[in-house]
Order: C-alpha cells, then sequence, then structure tokens
C-alpha cells in the first residue's frame, strides 16, 4: 500500500469504516511510516479537538423573541394571513 | 399539561402541532431551539446571524407542518431546514468563503510535522479555538455543513446524508476534503505558535 492510498482512506480509516483486510493494510503501513503516522495521528487530534468543542449558548432574550415571532406568525395564520409553506426544507 | 408534553415522543407532537396545537408545536421549539442555535452559530460564527436562522427555521417548520410527511424525523427534517438557511445566509452574505472546485486547487504544501502527540487537554487553549473557528469559517459552505454536522456535531454519516439530502459516498467524500483542511489549517497555526515561542525563549 502506497502513502497517497493511505492519505485516500485515511479519513474511512478513522471512522472504522474500511473492509477488514485493508485496515490491516492501513495500520501496518501507519506503524512503519512516520509521515503518514504523522497524518493520522494530526487526523485523529484535529477530531478529538472538535468533539470537545463548546455548544454556543443562546443569547439572553433569543429565546423569548423566538417565541414572540412565533406568536405573531400564528396570529396571522389564524386571521387567514399565513402562506402554508410546501417546501420549508428549501431541498 | 407541560409535563404531560414533555413526555411525548417527537412523532405525536408533530401530529398534534399538525392539528393546530400550538402547544404542542411550543414543546418542540423548546426541544431543538438550543440544537438549531449551536448549528447555525458553529456554520455562521455571528450570534445575531445565527439569531436570524433560528427564527427562520421554526417559522419555515411552524407555516410547513403540515407538509412534514413524516419520511424522516422530525430532528432530520428541522436540521435540514436549520442547515439549509444557514448555507443561504452565507450566499446572501458572500462572505469569502471558497467553491468546492477552487478548495481543492493545490495549497502550498505543508510540512505535517506531528503536533499531536501529548494530552488535549495542553493543546486545547483559548487561541487554538479561535484557530479551530477559523479553520470552519475557511471551508467552502458545502463543506461546512458536513464537517460541522459530522464532526462538531456529531451526527452519523447516514444522518448527515439523509439531513443534506446527499448521498453517504458524497458525505464521506465532503468529510474527508474537509477534514484535510482542517487540519492542515490546525497544523500552520501550531506551525506559528510553536515558531513564535521559540523565538521567544531565545530572545
Amino acid at each position: 500500500m502506497s502513502c497517497k492510498e493511505v492519505l485516500e482512506s485515511i479519513s474511512s480509516y478513522l471512522d472504522e469504516d474500511l473492509k477488514e483486510e485493508i485496515s490491516v493494510e492501513m495500520h501496518k503501513h501507519i506503524g512503519k511510516c512516520s509521515d503518514c503516522r504523522a497524518e493520522f495521528d494530526t487526523l485523529t487530534m484535529t477530531i478529538k479537538l472538535y468533539k470537545h468543542s463548546e455548544t454556543p449558548q443562546m443569547p439572553a432574550g433569543c429565546h423569548d423573541r423566538l417565541i414572540k415571532t412565533l406568536e405573531i406568525e400564528k396570529m396571522r395564520a389564524k386571521q387567514g394571513g399565513g402562506e402554508p409553506d410546501t417546501n420549508p426544507t428549501g431541498v | 399539561m407541560a409535563q404531560e408534553l414533555k413526555a411525548l415522543p417527537d412523532e405525536t407532537l408533530v401530529l398534534r402541532a399538525q392539528e393546530d396545537d400550538d402547544r404542542a408545536f411550543g414543546e418542540l421549539v423548546g426541544r431543538y431551539e438550543t440544537k438549531v442555535y449551536s448549528l447555525a452559530m458553529k456554520m455562521l460564527r455571528n450570534p445575531e446571524d445565527a439569531e436570524d436562522v433560528l427564527q427562520e427555521t421554526f417559522l419555515r417548520a411552524y407555516r410547513g407542518l403540515k407538509s412534514f410527511r413524516g419520511n424522516s424525523t422530525f430532528s432530520t427534517w428541522i436540521y435540514r431546514i436549520t442547515a439549509n438557511s444557514a448555507l443561504m445566509k452565507l450566499r446572501k452574505k458572500q462572505l469569502p468563503t471558497v467553491s468546492i472546485e477552487d478548495a481543492d486547487e493545490r495549497e502550498a504544501p505543508i510540512n505535517i510535522v506531528d503536533w499531536a502527540p501529548g494530552p488535549m487537554e495542553q493543546l486545547l487553549t483559548l487561541e487554538t479555538r479561535q484557530a479551530m473557528a477559523d479553520a470552519i469559517e475557511a471551508l467552502p459552505a458545502e463543506f461546512k455543513q458536513v464537517f460541522v454536522l459530522r464532526d462538531v456535531e456529531g451526527h452519523s454519516n447516514a444522518d448527515v446524508a439523509e439531513i443534506l439530502d446527499l448521498s453517504v459516498a458524497a458525505v464521506k467524500s465532503r468529510l474527508h476534503r474537509a477534514r484535510l483542511k482542517v487540519r492542515n489549517h490546525l497544523t500552520r497555526f501550531f506551525n506559528d505558535t510553536r515558531g513564535q515561542k521559540a523565538m521567544g525563549a531565545r530572545s
């Protein structure tokens, strides 16, 4: 297995999403190639760092403003003003 | 009553909300508002924009509720609306994003120095968090969606595919490219900060 092949599959390797025989090959390669080892280590740490990102908190008043917006929309809908959205996801 | 709503699964709340039970819809808002805000904030990195997306998402959900057929779960549906609203926002603001095609143009080759050994806690400084957010911001919008959903919010490849209406193969391919770009960004950051520290130590 070449370094190029290792690099192409490294993301799936990290996700344990490869056939076992390929995974074993990758493991062997990374064990003896310092460049690919660095690729593997830094990618692993990158993913680990983001797993520990903080969840952004909603600012004060944000929830109340949302509820108010929805209240206005409900009133509009009840007065027959609002158009139903048939494609809300926009896909 | 509120207690009773809390115990109900999403599907039941959706059915009730579709029959104009506003309290049921309110319960769904309560369940998902922080998640929606968090996803928007991670993609847009600006509290006002994230709040716009939050409002837009629930307005669109409210208006479109009757067209929701339960082909996916409510959570997938609401994340899809969020991810698309955030994408529209990114495009409208014309933030300095790169197209997917340009993104794979060869970056200046960087020497991958292994900055990873050692405990994660040591790496996770305030400056690192800043660099991590910068790295996401530098991604093309379509990569940003996939990376944030998968590696920041922790959804599976299959869920991300469903949320973004992509094939799993497309998700994996974008994820791979996004991860390499983000890692390269962090590598440059660690190379720079360590270089500066070394210089400081010498003087």
